[in-house]
């Protein structure tokens, strides 16, 4: 499960939470989300994300 | 020792926006207001260049005209987000609660973490120019904050300032940069320590200086790799800004 942040404006996409108040399912692909699919924050196309290893933030 | 890429300043990306036509909502500003944006790695319609350095995704070097013109509030997340006033006022707005104004030698860090907003504005009577630096952060979705700081150039006159990073009297924001200026009088040299595991971008902001052997002009940039010291040699006034990354 990959990672992808936005470069128009820093939106993550994370494969095994997927989006699901945008329609996408937890576990989606990154490979399986259409081509003319865009970030639904500033409408960057999905070419221009850039997939990332970087950890979540936690308290601890 | 290793240079990774120079740059030179009319290589870099350049974009014009008007706040007029499909930026209107992103663009603010009456119907003359322009922003101007030179950006040294690919971002936006701007993708034949360089994708990146280390954690620098965006170093953009922007003049917005006067008079309200500006980027209308929009969202980010993650990204930190550096801005560095180089003449002219900045009215700058995020949804942290922070209204602020800064000057020439101001700068602040915005770090987005889990989602904030901001408007960037120059409600003065003068051109601004500002520089915008994003870098990837060390965590994804942390609590979104804001701290600025001021560059005092005469107090630091010829000598290297670290102005964001872990040293005293920068702002702390993790180890993701450390961002340093230097403004310095010609034929003084100076030595740059970093780490051959962290890369190095230095961008002339004014003047002309020799770093690592390579001479720079005005808005010239290089980044290197590999290095532990770095030499900068004024060739004449020169104001300089070095980010330093994680690789």
């Amino acid at each position: 499960m990959k990672k992808y942040l936005c470069l128009g404006c820093g939106f993550s996409y994370d494969e095994a939470r997927g989006l699901p108040e945008h329609g996408i399912a937890p576990g989606t692909r990154w490979a399986d989300i259409p081509d003319d699919w865009v970030c639904p924050d500033c409408g960057t196309p999905k070419s221009g994300f850039e997939m990332v290893e970087i950890p979540y933030w936690s308290r601890t | 020792m290793s240079v990774s890429f120079v740059l030179r300043a009319g290589e870099r990306g350049f974009s014009r926006l008007v706040s007029t036509g499909p930026n209107a909502t992103y663009v603010a500003g009456h119907p003359d207001g322009v922003i101007t944006r030179h950006s040294s790695f690919n971002f936006h319609e701007y993708q034949s260049g360089i994708a990146g350095f280390g954690s620098i995704r965006v170093f953009g070097d922007e003049v917005f005209s006067p008079n309200g013109t500006g980027y209308n509030m929009h969202p980010h997340h993650n990204f930190i987000i550096a801005a560095f006033v180089l003449g002219g006022a900045l009215t700058h707005v995020n949804t942290i609660g922070k209204v602020d104004e800064l000057r020439a030698g101001d700068f602040y860090v915005f770090s987005a973490g889990s989602g904030g907003k901001h408007a960037e504005l120059n409600i003065g009577q003068e051109n601004l120019n500002v520089i915008y630096l994003w870098v990837l952060p060390a965590r994804l979705l942390a609590p979104p904050s804001y701290v600025r700081g001021h560059f005092d150039a005469k107090g630091n006159a010829n000598r290297i300032a670290c102005l964001i990073g872990d040293e005293a009297d920068a702002l702390p924001i993790g180890q993701a940069i450390k961002v340093s200026r230097l403004a310095n009088e010609r034929g003084r040299t100076h030595v740059y320590r970093t780490s051959p595991s962290r890369g190095v971008y230095a961008f002339v902001l004014e003047g002309e200086a020799e770093i690592a052997g390579t001479v720079l002009g005005r808005r010239d940039s290089l980044a290197l790799t590999g290095e532990e010291r770095i030499e900068i040699a004024a060739r004449s006034a020169t104001d300089l800004l070095l980010v330093e990354t994680r690789l």
